[in-house]
């Protein structure tokens, strides 16, 4: 699912798809205001006011459950939240339109200290997690009786007015909920095309590979969360005025939160206009259902909407918005051989001389529970090094360069790297390292499934230039000189392998890294590629970044490194040129057994 | 294709509506979906069943009554269909609602537009206490059950067990709801302010599997009297668990809901032989004190093939009897009009099928209005006090 | 004193019954890894069969266990081959958490239109007479309702552990690629899986239904406490499911005497929150037990 496809100017042919696209939303948007004056109807303005109401908070909602991929079925928390904020204040003389940003407030504080200890659990628990918090709020509610009124609710005083938000007409009511609906499409539309959207996408779809792009994971989130909370706290306090009484059970409703969530579903999660259309379609439905079956036989309606939901769910997993892309994406075919990568520089046939140490390693030790997996490892390594790491399976080099970029931390041991302004530093983050230049890959490909190639790079480009137009450049060139050019708006998960890899290395250069992790970038590629893999680093190195390649592909190895670094079970068995390292007898001994090394 | 829907319905109701220009609408606003949907087309049956009768005998000021249901599902739904009746159907008066929520919600609506909204059965204190001009509500209301609950230990449990009330120890317990806790609330203060020891008030959640360690509670504390306010699910539970702890008060009061219920009865039997419960005039009463109630049964069997649930039909009878009578007696059916012509309604207590009187006082509260206390005898729900009402003997001690 | 002990009986009771709900989720939970909201439907189902079976046929409500464990194998069976196998290669999880929740709504509005609101009461047939162990009373319907999830638990261990269809199911669960490689068919499996632990339930939903009242939202509360239950215990773990269980039931009815009716599911439901922020493999649970947490 590209959802950011119809956003980018890449594709020329998607250029009137995309145009339609917003004249659609604008014209469905305008008949939200358009058809209830037309038609004059106080039923029609309410269902409309309703439409509203549930399009902004699903917008609100999807910033969590779509973009952060955060499931929350305890939303109602924020909604009741501002709701209650605004009855309160009202009640004690002070316009909502104050107690809305009181009441999101307290929401912003509730997200944080909600979601934060539970970004780590994944889907389902995150859900279950939210439903808990949403009871406990709920019950709280009912239990401090003096503040919430408890069972029996709070009303408000039926002052009319614009300052009260109470009227008698509707269209004043219809405005304020128009409103809010717009600005939380126009939040929602920013975040989506600006870095914050990309990073939450980046997140959801691999938290890992996002980190070591410089991504703060749990800070983007938190911020996905604050926003979407502070907007459904807003759009409480403005449905608290127009119910004009609140109760817990309606507030804080476990039903309710499930309704949000299942419009931008069905909608088109992650996507910025899938909500509306959700709440647009399905409303309107609604109602008139009730009004068919509701009074045939009691249940009738509810064991309907269930149906339905299984049906959606089954048929229409990517929602109205699954559908309207599979008819407006163009062609973003992927054959074709990839392109020779475009040299930054002249390759030099000399010997590089390697230049001042950027980054030292010292004493490394590493348990696992009982398994000693790094003894004692340590080594310099220098400006415009290639330096190779090799050993068995096993040996533990990944683990070693996890120590290497943040994602572990050594049990005993230093890693210092030189930061550009000449201090020797100590990064402990993978955002720490990531801040001083060090960009790593990942021996499994980690590409951000759901973005296209151009945009897996962004991510990556963000790191340097936080302005999307500039980031988009940077990605462009990027993705020229690795050679992805032709594919720029495929999707990524239709490269291959090797592509995949190519993109894997071009998010990191995109960053424009000073130091260089390679994990294993040659494994599953054929010989062709292979050549070209190695032409590549050669010309990344060329433009003075210094590179540490774990890698099995001896023919690579041979070609690439000014030193090599042997890793057996955990331990430093050799160093030194290539061409002496792998005549050494310990490294044949680990290699091939005790049986080869005089062969 | 929402603009078609909507036009498409709003076209068939308008023929639908279109059909009777003569008549005079009213508006009919319960729960007919949802959880609340059982008691809600009980309580829309008596309503039925006045406006029935008043059409028979010629209708009000002339014209027949039309009734144009609206379905208050939930709170956003329930002012939606206000709006609905009040812009689109053009209703005098709107009639509801059973759920004291979505009576406040709707009531709202209707003042800011300027129509008369008759509570017919809601019996939260907040209906009546917001200083409304248009709103009026008929039945007796939480406080006044937590009043009676008071009024019968006090005239009728203490003596009954030869003891003095303020020697009594008192156990409140609750369902969370807005129901269950206003009671509980009234309960609370009332006796207090008659001296008597209550010592503890508790809610619950009424969908709660498990009360074990509430009865529990109860029993560790020597209560011995237990006013419980409480839906079906949780009174048969609580009867069952008391009895299994070899808890056993000298009297149980409910207040209404699952005790007013057959279907209780059917799950408890013979525990729930004496238990008392104060609520809504039910049908084995003295019909003496409420002429009219044994035609309405019949009317009831007629219309519906089976006898009434429960005691919200006949309350929403009355109500609307009342009401719709008075606006009859008045002139015009503009809002102002009926206001005054309800206002001037003086019907003394004795002379309604629910046995209590008609008069609006303070908040446009119905200051007749009364409860009835029953007690279950041979697995019948009878009215044992007040004493004009009865028509058993309030058993008590043994 | 004696009043304590009452407490603590009437937890391990209702953790009993608790366990006899969450042992059928963790087992889909852990294997299927599917969150089932409809989990307390099927109780509801099992204990509307029940009724309409013992009274209808005027036998004891055990009895009909027989039928109504089967009845529900099936209901479970086809959930998954009908609305969660479809699902499974969907990219994101959502889906099939709405479609278990949409599931939970068709079912409980289903049993609205047949049943109507009111409560259903299954005759007791004796099993509300009660037992004095010293001071402490406790009904035989709660016995054979904690005694049936013992034996539930023990038959499901020997079953995962000694049989090869058990073998196959953990394996299953472990690694769903390598499993099929070892020619086991994983989506017969899990159809299986999500049968048998539906057949739990159905099991439970026939002891439960004399003690309890039934009606069609009777689910809902289940389904929650038995999520906690199961988390609580480790996620896939069949004993520590029952263990789980025991502690809710134990500090539901503890924190209902000493803390109040009002704040149970308070407690209840901080306690799940601790357990899945502070320690999410469980309490019982071991590292295997993460696969719903990231690193």
């Amino acid at each position: 699912m590209t959802d950011t496809t119809s956003m980018t100017q890449a594709s020329g042919g998607g250029l009137s798809a995309q145009k339609l696209g917003l004249i659609a939303v604008a014209v469905l948007l305008a008949g939200l205001i358009a058809v209830p004056v037309a038609v004059g109807d106080e039923f029609v303005y309410h269902i409309f006011i309703t439409i509203c109401l549930f399009a902004a908070l699903s917008t609100a909602w999807n910033i969590v459950g779509g973009y952060a991929g955060q499931l929350s079925l305890g939303h109602a928390i924020f909604y009741g939240i501002g709701g209650y904020a605004g009855v309160i204040l009202v009640n004690l003389g002070i316009s909502p339109w104050f107690g809305m940003f009181a009441g999101a407030a307290v929401a912003v504080v509730a997200a944080i200290v909600v979601s934060w200890p539970c970004f780590r659990l994944h889907g389902p628990f995150f859900a279950l997690a939210t439903i808990a918090f949403l009871e406990v709020f709920r019950v709280l509610a009912l239990h401090f009786r003096e503040l919430t009124g408890g069972a029996t609710g709070l009303m408000i005083q039926l002052n009319i007015g614009w300052e009260w938000m109470v009227f008698r007409e509707r269209l004043p009511a219809l405005l304020i909920a128009f409103g809010m609906l717009l600005v939380c499409l126009a939040v929602a539309w920013a975040i989506r095309s600006h870095r914050l959207g990309f990073y939450l996408v980046a997140t959801r779809e691999r938290e890992s590979a996002a980190k070591a792009a410089g991504v703060g994971t749990v800070k983007v989130r938190l911020m996905a969360v604050s926003i979407s909370a502070a907007l459904s706290a807003m759009v409480g306090t403005f449905h608290a005025m127009y119910l004009t009484f609140i109760e817990p059970e309606s507030m804080f409703s476990l039903q309710f939160s499930i309704q949000i969530a299942m419009f931008a579903l069905i909608g088109g999660i992650g996507t910025v206009w899938g909500p509306l259309l959700g709440a647009v379609l399905l409303v309107p439905i609604t109602e008139f259902a009730r009004g068919a079956l509701g009074s045939e036989a009691i249940g009738l309606h509810g064991f309907v909407y269930g149906v339905v939901l299984m049906l959606v769910v089954l048929f229409l997993p990517n929602g109205i918005m699954g559908v309207v892309h599979r008819f407006t994406s163009g062609s973003e075919k992927t054959e074709g051989e990839q392109a020779a990568p475009v040299a930054a520089a002249p390759r030099s046939a000399v010997p590089h001389e390697a230049g001042r140490e950027v980054m030292r390693v010292e004493g490394l030790q590493k348990h696992f529970g009982g398994l000693h997996v790094t003894n004692d490892v340590g080594f310099t390594l220098r400006e415009g090094e290639i330096l190779g790491v090799i050993g068995p399976n096993g040996a533990g080099k990944t683990t070693v360069f996890n120590m290497l970029s943040g994602f572990l931390k050594p049990d005993e041991g230093r890693v210092s790297v030189l930061s550009p302004s000449g201090e020797w530093q100590e990064p402990a983050t993978p955002a720490d390292f990531a801040t001083l230049g060090v960009g790593r890959t990942f021996q499994i490909v980690q590409p951000f499934a759901a973005m296209t190639v151009e945009e897996n790079i962004m991510v990556g480009a963000f790191h340097r230039h936080p302005h999307v137009g500039d980031a988009r450049e940077a990605a462009r060139e990027t993705a020229h000189r690795m050679g992805l050019g032709p594919y720029l708006n495929a999707e990524a998960a239709s490269l291959t392998i090797g592509g995949l890899k190519r993109l894997e290395v071009a998010r990191v250069m995109a960053m424009e890294p000073r130091i260089l992790l390679l994990d294993e970038v040659m494994a599953g590629i054929n010989q062709t590629d292979v050549r070209r893999a190695v032409d590549l680093m050669l010309s990344i190195r060329d433009t003075g970044v210094s590179i540490i390649a774990i890698e099995h592909v001896m023919q690579a190895v041979m070609s690439l490194s000014d030193r090599v670094i042997v890793i057996n079970s955990g331990q430093i068995i050799a160093q030194g040129d290539p061409h002496d390292v792998v005549r050494d007898e310990h490294v044949i001994e680990a290699y091939l057994g005790k049986e080869f090394t005089h062969a | 294709m929402t603009l078609k829907t909507l036009l498409t319905a709003t076209a068939v109701s308008a023929l639908v509506a279109g059909a009777a220009q003569a008549d005079v609408k009213f508006g009919a606003l319960y729960p007919f979906s949802g959880g609340l949907a059982l008691l809600g087309e009980e309580s829309f049956r008596g309503v039925e069943l006045a406006v029935d009768e008043i059409n028979a005998a010629g209708g009000i000021q002339g014209e027949q009554i039309e009734l144009v249901r609206g379905d208050a599902v939930d709170n956003n739904q329930a002012i939606g269909e206000a709006r609905r009746l009040i812009s689109r159907e053009d209703v005098k008066a709107i009639l509801g609602t059973y759920s004291s929520s979505r009576s406040i919600a709707a009531s709202q609506v209707a003042e800011l537009s300027g129509i008369p909204y008759f509570e017919l059965g809601a019996v939260a204190d907040e209906v009546t206490g917001r200083d409304l001009q248009y709103l009026f509500r008929t039945n007796p209301t939480a406080e006044t059950m937590g009043i009676m609950t008071i009024d019968m230990i006090l005239d009728e449990i203490a003596p009954g067990l030869g003891v003095e009330a303020s020697d009594l120890v008192i156990g409140v317990i609750h369902e969370d709801s807005a129901y269950g806790t206003s009671v509980a609330g009234h309960q609370e203060e009332y006796g207090a302010e008659k001296g008597l020891n209550i010592v503890t008030v508790q809610g619950y959640p009424s969908s709660t599997v498990d009360m074990s360690s509430l009865v529990l509670d109860l029993k560790d504390r020597g209560v011995n009297i237990v006013l419980q306010t409480s839906y079906q699910n949780d009174s048969v539970l609580f009867l069952n668990q008391s009895a299994e702890a070899g808890f056993e008060p000298d009297a149980i009061i409910g207040g209404g809901g699952g005790y007013s219920l057959t279907a209780t009865e059917e799950a408890v039997g013979a525990l729930m032989e004496g238990v008392l419960d104060v609520d809504f005039t039910q049908y084995a009463v003295n019909t003496e004190f409420t002429p009219g109630l044994e035609d309405f049964l019949v009317a009831y069997q007629n219309k519906y093939g089976e006898e009434p649930r429960s005691g919200h039909s006949l309350n929403n009878y009355v109500g609307a009897m009342a009401v719709l009578e008075g606006i009859g007696a008045g002139e015009g059916f503009e809002p102002d009009q009926i206001v005054a012509a309800v206002k001037a309604i003086d019907i003394p207590a004795g002379e309604t099928a629910a046995g209590y009187g008609v008069h609006f006082g303070d908040q446009n509260q119905n200051d007749r209005a009364m409860m009835m206390g029953m007690q279950w005898q041979g697995g019948k729900l009878v009215t044992v006090y007040p004493r004009d009402a009865a028509v058993a003997e309030f058993q008590i001690g043994d | 004193m004696d009043t304590f002990l009452q407490i603590v009986a009437n937890g391990l009771m209702l953790g009993g019954l608790f366990a006899i709900v969450a042992v059928g989720l963790t087992l889909i939970f852990g294997i299927v890894k599917v969150i089932n909201f409809a989990h307390g439907e099927f109780l509801m189902v099992g204990m509307y069969l029940t009724f309409l079976l013992s009274t209808g046929m005027d036998v004891h409500p055990y009895l009909t266990a027989a039928a109504v464990a089967p009845a529900l194998f099936v209901l479970g069976a086809l959930t998954q081959r009908l609305l969660i196998q479809p699902l499974m290669s969907a990219r994101d999880e959502h889906v099939q958490i709405f479609a278990t929740v949409g599931l939970s709504t068709a079912l409980m509005n289903l049993a609205l239109l047949v049943f109507g609101a009111d409560i259903a009461n299954t005759p007791a047939h004796g099993v509300r007479s009660q037992v004095m162990l010293g001071e402490v009373r406790i009904l035989t319907g709660q016995l054979w309702v904690f005694g049936a999830a013992i034996l539930l638990v023990i038959g499901l261990q020997l079953f995962m552990k000694k049989t090869r269809t058990g073998r196959a199911i953990r394996a299953t669960a472990q690694n769903r690629a390598a499993a099929r490689l070892m020619g086991i068919n994983d989506k017969f499996i899990y159809i299986l899986t999500f049968g048998l632990g539906a057949a739990c339930v159905g099991l439970g939903s026939s002891l439960i239904a004399p003690l309890y009242p039934t009606s069609p939202t009777i689910g809902t509360y289940f389904v929650l406490i038995a999520f906690v239950c199961v988390v609580l215990g480790g996620l896939g773990s069949i004993p520590g499911a029952f263990f789980g269980a025991l502690v809710i039931g134990l500090v539901d009815a503890l924190s209902g005497f000493y803390i109040g009716s009002d704040l149970r599911e308070a407690v209840v439901f901080t306690i799940f929150l601790l357990i899945l922020i502070l320690k999410p493999s469980g309490l019982f649970g071991t590292r295997m037990n993460l696969s719903h947490v990231s690193p």
